[in-house]
C-alpha cells in the first residue's frame, strides 16, 4: 500500500467515525467495558505476583521453642539450621523480646499483656531464606526435620500461604483470561456491526469505487482502520478508566489493608498497558476485517 | 442466465474491433445493461465466454479484474459520482490513492477536465452541479485513465435533446482519438445522428445488426 493509500484509508475511516459518531461511541464504551473488566484482573493478578515475589523474597522460617528447652537442644537445633543451604541468617528471639515486639506492634493490646503473671509468648528462632535456594517442596520436608526436633513447639513457612496466595493470583488471572476472552468477543462483534452500518452508508460510494478499478485492499483498507481506530479509543478510554479506579481504591482501601500490601502495589506497567491498547487495536481490527469480508 | 429458466443474455455473438464506436440498442429489458455489465466484469456468464483484448474476463482473479477496470471507462445514466468528492476527486482518486505521480496525474485531471470545459467547477461537489455537468464529470472520470474502452450505459437518460447531443459529440471525439466505444441507448434520434454500427437486442437475443 502506498503513503496515498494509507492517507485515504484513514481519512475516509476518520469521515465515518464522525458521521456514525452515536453508535462509534457505543462501540468504543463496549470495548472498553471489556478491557476494563481484563485490565481490571490484569492489575488485581499482576499486584498479587508483585506481592508474592515481594514476599517470597523475605519469606522465612519462624521456630517457636518450648519454655523448657535444654542448651543441647538449642545447640542441635543452631547446627541443623546452619548446616542447611537454604538458611541464609536466623536470629533468635526471646521471651522477652518477643513482648517487646507485641506491645510494640500491638499498642492497644500491650496492656492486656503486662495484667498477665507471666509472658506467654515463646523464645523462637526467626530464619531467613535465601530465595534462590528456596525450593518448596524441599522447604516442607526441613519444616517437618524442624518440627521433629527436640524443644521445638511449632513450625510456621511463610512459603505455605504465599503459595496459597500466588494459586489465588492463578485463579483470578484465568478467571480474568476467560471472562476477558468472552467480552471481547462480544466487542469483535458490536465492532462488526457498527463498521457494517458504516459500510452500509457507503455502500453506493464503494460501489463506484469498485467500478473505478480500485483495489480490494483500498475497498476494505478504511472499514480495518475504521476498527483499529475504535478498538485503540476503547482501550484508552479503559486504561484511564482502569488507572482513576486504582488510584481510589489505593488511596481508599490499601491504606486500610496494610502498609505491607501497600508497598507492593502499582499500576499496570508501561508494557501491559501498551499490550492492553494493541489487544483493543487488535479486536477492532478483527472487526473491522469481519465487516470488510462483504465487500467483494 | 437468471435463475428457473429465464435468459438475460443468449446466443450473443458479437465482435467489436478496435477504435470501433457500436451502439447497443433495443427496448427496455433486451439485454444491453447486462452485456455492459458482463463487459465491465460486475457479472459473469452461466455459460459461454466475454473477451476483452483477448483475455477472458471470467479466469481473472478479483484484484486482476479491478486492474481490467481501471484500464477501462465507464459512464452510466445515473452518472454514479461519488456526492462527498469534489469533481477533481471524483475524477482523480482512484488513480491518485494507487500512488500515480502526483504532478502527472494532475496534470491529466486538469487537460481532460479542461477539454470537457469543468476546469472551473473542478473544487464543485457533483450535487452542485448541474445533469449535463455530472455527466461531463462521469465521462473525465472514464478519460483520466486514457482507456482503450468506454462503456456507456444510457449516458444521455437523464439528459435534454441539446445535452445528450453534446455528450454524443464527446464520444464521437473520444472515439477519433482512438478510443473503442461502446453506447447502450435506446435513443434512435441520437443513433441516426452520430451515425454509427448499432446492434439491436431483444429479448436477450441479437435481432439486427446494421
Amino acid at each position: 500500500m502506498t503513503a496515498h493509500a494509507i492517507t485515504y484509508c484513514f481519512e475516509e475511516a476518520l469521515a465515518s467515525l464522525w458521521r456514525q459518531r452515536v453508535s462509534v461511541v457505543l462501540s468504543v464504551l463496549t470495548i472498553a467495558a471489556a478491557l476494563l473488566v481484563l485490565g481490571g484482573f490484569l492489575l488485581v493478578t499482576v499486584n498479587l505476583d508483585r506481592a508474592v515475589s515481594k514476599w517470597s523474597a523475605a519469606a522465612e522460617f519462624s521456630v517457636y521453642l518450648h519454655d523448657g528447652i535444654t542448651p543441647e537442644q538449642r545447640v542441635a537445633l543452631n547446627t541443623l539450621l546452619d548446616g542447611h543451604p537454604a538458611v541464609s541468617s536466623r536470629e533468635y528471639v526471646s521471651k522477652a523480646d518477643a513482648a517487646a515486639r507485641f506491645r510494640r506492634d500491638f499498642p492497644d493490646l500491650a496492656a492486656g499483656l503486662a495484667d498477665l503473671s507471666r509472658n506467654p509468648l515463646p523464645a523462637s528462632i526467626e530464619v531467613r531464606l535465601n530465595p534462590a535456594k528456596a525450593d518448596g517442596a524441599k522447604l516442607d520436608g526441613f519444616a517437618r526435620q524442624l518440627l521433629q526436633a527436640g524443644g521445638v513447639a511449632d513450625v510456621r513457612f511463610d512459603r505455605r500461604w504465599l503459595e496459597r496466595l500466588a494459586q489465588i493470583a492463578s485463579g483470578v488471572r484465568w478467571t480474568g483470561w476467560i471472562l476477558g476472552a468472552v467480552l471481547l468477543i462480544a466487542s469483535v462483534l458490536t465492532v462488526a456491526t457498527v463498521v457494517r452500518l458504516a459500510l452500509h452508508a457507503r455502500r453506493d460510494e464503494v460501489d463506484i469505487m469498485q467500478l473505478m478499478g480500485a483495489p480490494i485492499g483500498l475497498l476494505r483498507g478504511p472499514l480495518v482502520v475504521e476498527g483499529i481506530l475504535q478498538g485503540g479509543a476503547g482501550a484508552l478510554v479503559a486504561l484511564v478508566a482502569l488507572y482513576a479506579g486504582y488510584v481510589v481504591l489505593r488511596s481508599r482501601f490499601l491504606v486500610v489493608v496494610g502498609p505491607a500490601f501497600e508497598a507492593a502495589a502499582g499500576f499496570l506497567p508501561i508494557g501491559l498497558s501498551a499490550l492492553l491498547v494493541l489487544v483493543g487495536m487488535g479486536v477492532g481490527c478483527a472487526g473491522g476485517f469481519l465487516a470488510a469480508r462483504h465487500v467483494r | 442466465m437468471y435463475g428457473r429458466g429465464i435468459y438475460a443474455l443468449r446466443d450473443v455473438s458479437l465482435v467489436v474491433e478496435k477504435g470501433e464506436f457500436v451502439f447497443l440498442t433495443g427496448p427496455s429489458g433486451a439485454g444491453k445493461s447486462t452485456l455492459l455489465r458482463l463487459l465491465l466484469r460486475q457479472e459473469l456468464p452461466t455459460d459461454g465466454t466475454v473477451k476483452v483484448a483477448g483475455r477472458d474476463l471470467a479466469k481473472l482473479t478479483p484484484n486482476q479484474a479491478q486492474a481490467y477496470r481501471r484500464a477501462v471507462g465507464f459512464v452510466f445514466q445515473d452518472f454514479k459520482l461519488i456526492p462527498s468528492k469534489t469533481v477533481l476527486d471524483n475524477v482523480g482518486l482512484v488513480p491518485r490513492v494507487l500512488g500515480a505521480t502526483s504532478v502527472q496525474q494532475q496534470r491529466r485531471t486538469f487537460q481532460v477536465l479542461k477539454w470537457l470545459g469543468l476546469q472551473h467547477r473542478m473544487n464543485a461537489y457533483p450535487l452542485e452541479l448541474s445533469g449535463g455537468e455530472q455527466q461531463r464529470v462521469a465521462i473525465a472520470r472514464a478519460l483520466v485513465n486514457e482507456p482503450a474502452l468506454i462503456l456507456a450505459d444510457e449516458p444521455t437518460g437523464n439528459l435534454d435533446p441539446d445535452l445528450s447531443l453534446e455528450i454524443m459529440n464527446l464520444f464521437r471525439d473520444i472515439n477519433a482519438r482512438g478510443t473503442t466505444v461502446l453506447v447502450a441507448t435506446h435513443n434512435r434520434e441520437l443513433m441516426r445522428y452520430v451515425g454509427r454500427r448499432a446492434i439491436t437486442l431483444d429479448h436477450g437475443q441479437v435481432v439486427e445488426t446494421s
